[in-house]
């Protein structure tokens, strides 16, 4: 039911391309990320890690530290005969008056560790003589999900294929890396905070430190990416606060690369083994999976299999195998990039045992079409733009070392939001202000925020002033499950149109209407129907008087939804003479709800899909088998995109406004690399079941290939 | 406090200190979530006194074992 | 990092007197490569003879060769006409060094000069052969992107130098400058096997010595071809490459020179390529073989036979380059 907050029908700036408003701000550098905050006598954090996987520490000796030049705080972050769990684990810290000195210093804090055995990959946490390195067991088995009769599901199908499908760990690579600046004013801390979540980071600041919350205060203006990896001070947040405490100044504390890789998060590898069943017609009957992951020390791998497409019978289990390895942590739409891989490979080399189409095989086992479930609209639509007719069945039959070929790949995200709070002021001279303590990291919050105000307002978005990324601002969430949209841009619509009304309120009288009849559009307040009668926002406002119409509101249902779906093709090329793959096309199909700003939603998309082209060719966290340390922790060997590895992407929105605002920025990093892997299957008629595509791999594959098969 | 309405946990059975990347976040109900795929848990618990996923006994952060008689538990 | 000295000299001579001192002293060209292993605590010495201001100019010499100082910038080698129209293998390889940053800044000596892009030499936790250990922690570990020839240890590096490459096979001599005086050396007398003896270095270079010079010999009728496998096509080490220069007797190739890199310890030469190249006619049937000869003897690690079929897939693209084919 339509009522006063309903998204306008007729927008004047929702769904357009609006460029960033702190675009200018970024690009020359008056934008003050957590690393550019200076703050006087501030002095410089660095934290001593565990260089083993797995030790007791024996003793800790600070002393030297403490004596070197202009170090003004040391302090032990464990206890002695504490357990480092892995390399990177924080064990002590120190704060210098230059970053120089912190290094020089942290290096002088002597740490003795006893070795303790470890697991650097999964295969040695399983192995049946394993040591006990876990407390409480070195795996652990999750429930058992099934649905159906398994047996008669298998009994149906005409074709089986069993195989297993495997996805390494990855980590979040953030360009502006994990840290804090705080500074003590007694006992009050302000922290300036590389994160996710301005206002809950307070709060755990406080519960680690022992202060009242309301001593806290916390602020990210802007941000250089988190990905997941950054809802809270995390352990260098803790050490920070408690460095600058102790040498009673201010200390900025920001990891380096090596930090961010060891000790930041990552996401966890999958691995299953799966058997599965298909009729000569083409139906799915069967699924019967078991999986097992690793999260690093002591955290789970979890991720949804079979994914989206529908097993009427099924069965999974899935195992958490611990390694000596830094935890993982929430990146990019955790679980989903794992199961649509895992899955989607299994539908190709299912669709080939009967000669299908891949598109129209995918097609007959959607679940039923919703507007949250799109994919047969978007496989047709897709298909058609990217030029499906002209794949070729498996393996390019052309001449010569490059062959070409087509993958194609759907994904789902929920993305819905509540919760927030906002503020809007407006003030006698025209200026609005408008409040919320939600958090824009690098997705375009702060514009569309502004956006829907001065689309309530009837102004561009210059009139509006925004305030967000501060622990004092109303309430707001951590910006993560692509829910930040979804639950900010309701508070401020509904905030910003009670403000409208209050406004309205004080401008009738003048124009001899009630408040009812009048409307906000193009910069003027004007009697419904008759533009004529009416006034400009500026001199509308001057009847405000000096007390500001001052407004706290929050969201409300209706204005925002749940569900995105989406379907990616993908064009690869494969020198199977080298192994070498390049992505040439991407085209991402994706739902949103209603489009706030189209350009920060589709640089959503853009930026989900060279993550993912990442994911799939080239990022892998690479730890030694033998001494569990990682032997590229740096962005030379953990190998990222450059320009020239970034294909020809095209995006397409389908804008559906009457579903509300629902978030993007998880679901177009989904099914991107199993679309890539399907088009390198596509290319060389051979299959490569695991992540990244590494020569190595596909040169293996190929081998096997010639040889009888990659079955 | 607004996250012990998590699903995932109790107050009261679970800890009050420990914490994952849900208790932080205002998301909406997905209800149709379990039409696409089965249930899993992908979640990264810490704990707030840590800061790591283990907790001050060197036992790993997670709902099954923070809780009840585990002596660093906090209610 | 420790705190250096930085000196500044205005000769080749002053250099080398620079190098002499109690402590460590390094050369410091473009600094692309000894700034990071000094931040990374690889390295850490207590002076720094800067040679940026040493010879960067680029001559001919009177045999109708090209003399070229350490101290040229990789993109002056680069952009270099009298280079391109001689040795067109050196530009080639020259423009596929790093990214536009480090061609601008990185200089031809310390590319030459730069020490292995292994991952255990470049982490601190592993103390390897090369940083004064006891073993090579390729051997039992991820090997991937290291040797499949020269394997006999103790070291399994692959050279890291772009240039060294294709000057090995125009044949360059390296002009050295020491305490005692100069000397010329054949590239393939200047890079090291490593042993026991001298594994912490990769090549002849003493302690007070400068590579002053590269110096290329008039190339005569020859056609040369150079190609690169890299897994990401920007910013990336190649997974192995090749230079070929062959001397040319009608559409016959009279001899052969075919060099790879990425693939030993030391530019790695193919003499078992060169032999079959030799008397053969130049075109896709002789590349493919000659390419199947240059592995022939190839012992890969436990985790890089792919490097064998790609070593190979270089060779006969880079001789299809010669032979102004398309290579794919």
């Amino acid at each position: 039911m339509a009522n006063k907050y309903s998204w306008p029908e007729k927008p004047a700036l929702l769904g357009t391309s609006v460029k960033r408003l702190d675009g200018p701000d970024k690009v020359t550098g008056r934008a003050k990320y957590t690393y550019d905050i200076n703050r006087p006598g501030m002095l410089y954090g660095k934290m001593v890690r565990s260089p083993l996987p797995h030790a007791r520490v024996v003793s800790i000796d600070l002393s030297a530290a403490e004596k070197a030049p202009g170090v003004k705080a040391v302090l032990a972050h464990v206890a002695v005969g504490a357990q480092v769990m892995y390399q990177g684990d924080p064990v002590a810290a120190v704060a210098a008056d230059t970053e120089e000195r912190a290094l020089d210093a942290a290096r002088m804090i002597r740490v003795r560790y006893e070795a303790l055995p470890h697991f650097a990959n999964v295969e040695q946490a399983m192995a049946t003589d394993a040591p006990a390195v876990f407390p409480g067991g070195n795996t652990r088995q999750g429930a058992t999900e099934e649905t159906g009769d398994l047996v008669a599901g298998f009994a149906k199908a005409a074709h089986i294929v069993e195989a297993t499908y495997a996805t390494h760990v990855i980590t979040h690579v953030c360009l502006e890396t994990h840290g804090c600046v705080c500074e003590w004013d007694g006992d009050k801390l302000t922290a300036w905070i590389s994160t996710q979540a301005v206002i809950q980071s307070a709060q755990q600041f406080a519960q680690a430190l022992g202060i009242p919350q309301a001593n806290v205060h916390t602020i990210m203006q802007y941000m250089g990416g988190g990905f997941g990896s950054k809802f809270g001070p995390d352990s260098q947040g803790i050490i920070c606060a408690k460095l600058a405490k102790l040498a009673k100044a201010p200390v900025k504390l920001m990891l380096d690369r090596k930090e961010e890789h060891l000790d930041t998060g990552n996401r966890p590898s999958a691995t299953a083994h799966i058997r599965a069943g298909i009729t000569a017609d083409g139906m799915l009957t069967a699924f019967d999976g078991q999986s097992w992951g690793t999260g690093g020390a002591g955290a789970t791998s979890g991720f949804p299999l079979p994914y989206i497409y529908n097993f009427p019978t099924r069965k999974r289990t899935h195992k958490d195998v611990y390694i000596n390895a830094g935890q993982q942590r929430a990146m990019r739409a955790p679980g989903h990039p794992q199961g649509c891989f895992l899955t989607e490979i299994l539908m190709d080399e299912l669709a080939d045992t009967i000669k299908m189409d891949p598109v129209a095989f995918r097609v007959k086992n959607l679940p039923p079409a919703a507007p949250n479930a799109m994919w047969a609209e978007y496989f047709a639509r897709g298909a058609k733009a990217f030029g499906w007719d002209k794949r070729h069945a498996t393996g390019d039959p052309t001449p010569g070392p490059i062959k070409t070929g087509m993958g194609v790949s759907a994904h789902r995200w929920g993305g819905a939001g509540q919760g927030s709070q906002a503020h809007v002021d407006i003030m006698s001279d025209g200026g609005i202000v408008v409040k919320c303590g939600t958090q824009d990291i690098g997705t375009g919050t702060r514009t569309i925020v502004g956006m829907v105000a001065a689309e309530t307002f009837g102004l561009p978005l210059s009139a509006i002033k925004v305030e967000i990324g501060d622990s004092l601002l109303p309430f707001s969430g951590g910006s993560g499950g692509s829910t930040t949209a979804a639950s900010a841009m309701p508070a401020i619509r509904v905030t910003s149109v009670d403000a409208l009304e209050a406004l309205f309120a004080k401008v009738a009288p003048a124009l001899g209407t009630a408040p009812e009849n009048l409307v906000a559009e193009g910069g003027r307040i004007f009697i419904k129907g008759t533009p004529a009668k009416g006034l400009s926002w500026k001199d509308a406002c001057k009847l405000i008087g000096t007390e500001p119409i001052s407004v706290n509101g929050k969201w409300a249902q209706g204005l925002s939804g749940s569900g995105t779906s989406g379907v990616q093709f993908a064009e690869a090329s494969v020198d199977i003479e080298t192994g070498i793959v390049r992505v040439t096309r991407i085209l991402a199909i994706q739902d949103c709800g209603l489009i706030v700003d189209k350009l920060t939603a589709e640089s959503q998309a853009y930026g989900g899909v060279i993550a993912a082209i990442n994911f799939a060719l080239f990022e892998d966290r690479i730890l030694d088998r033998v001494t569990g340390q990682m032997v590229n922790p740096n962005m030379e060997m953990y190998l990222l995109a450059g320009m020239s590895d970034v294909p020809k992407i095209d995006i397409m929105l389908n804008n559906m406004p009457e579903r509300g605002v629902i978030g993007i920025g998880e679901p177009p990093t989904v099914s991107t690399a199993s679309a890539i892997a399907n088009a390198v299957r596509n290319a060389t008629g051979a299959t490569i079941r695991s992540l990244p595509l590494h020569p190595h791999k596909v040169l293996a594959a190929l081998e096997q290939e010639k040889a009888g098969g990659t079955n | 406090m607004k996250h012990l309405t998590s699903p995932k946990l109790t107050p009261g059975v679970h800890c009050l200190n420990i914490r994952h990347k849900g208790m932080f976040v205002t998301s909406g109900p997905d209800p149709d979530e379990f039409a696409f795929y089965d249930k899993y848990d992908s979640t990264a618990y810490w704990c707030v006194e840590t800061s790591r996923g283990f907790g001050p006994d060197g036992a790993p952060v997670r709902p099954d074992c923070c809780s009840g008689e585990r002596d660093c538990c906090k209610h | 990092m420790k705190a250096f000295s930085y000196v500044n000299p205005s000769s080749e001579k002053e250099a080398v007197a620079a190098l002499k001192t109690d402590g460590i002293a390094m050369v410091i060209g473009g600094g692309q490569d000894l700034l990071a292993r000094m931040k990374d605590y690889i390295d850490s010495p207590d002076r720094l003879v800067n040679v940026k201001g040493l010879d960067a100019t680029m001559t001919s010499t009177p045999d109708g060769g090209m003399k070229i100082g350490s101290a040229v910038k990789i993109i002056d080698l680069f952009e270099h006409a009298q280079v391109a129209k001689l040795y067109p293998s050196v530009n080639a390889a020259a423009i596929e060094v790093g990214t536009p940053q480090i061609r601008n800044q990185g200089t031809v000596g310390g590319n030459v000069n730069q020490r292995p892009r292994c991952w255990y030499f470049r982490n601190e936790e592993f103390v390897c052969f090369k940083k004064g250990g006891s073993r090579c922690f390729a051997v039992n570990g991820e090997n991937q992107y290291h040797a499949i020839f020269g394997n006999e240890g103790p070291s399994h590096i692959v050279h890291p130098s772009s240039l060294a490459v294709p000057f090995m096979a125009y044949g360059a001599k390296f002009r050295v400058l020491g305490p005692n005086g100069e000397r010329e050396i054949a590239a393939a007398d200047y890079f090291t096997m490593p042993t026991l003896q001298n594994v912490l270095k990769e090549n002849v270079l003493d302690d007070e010595d400068i590579l002053t010079h590269v110096i290329l010999p008039a190339p005569g009728i020859v056609k040369s071809g150079h190609y690169e496998v890299r897994y990401k096509a920007s910013h990336d080490w190649p997974l192995a490459f090749s230079t070929v220069v062959l001397t040319m007797s009608g559409n016959t190739i009279s001899s052969a020179r075919v060099v790879l890199g990425a693939v030993a310890p030391i530019p790695w030469r193919s003499k078992a390529a060169e032999a079959f190249l030799a008397g053969k006619p130049l075109n896709e049937a002789t590349a493919a073989a000659a390419g199947e000869a240059a592995v022939s003897e190839a012992k890969p690690m436990s985790g890089n036979a792919y490097k064998v079929q790609i070593a190979k897939t270089a060779v006969k693209r880079a001789i299809m380059n010669a032979a102004g084919l398309n290579t794919v």
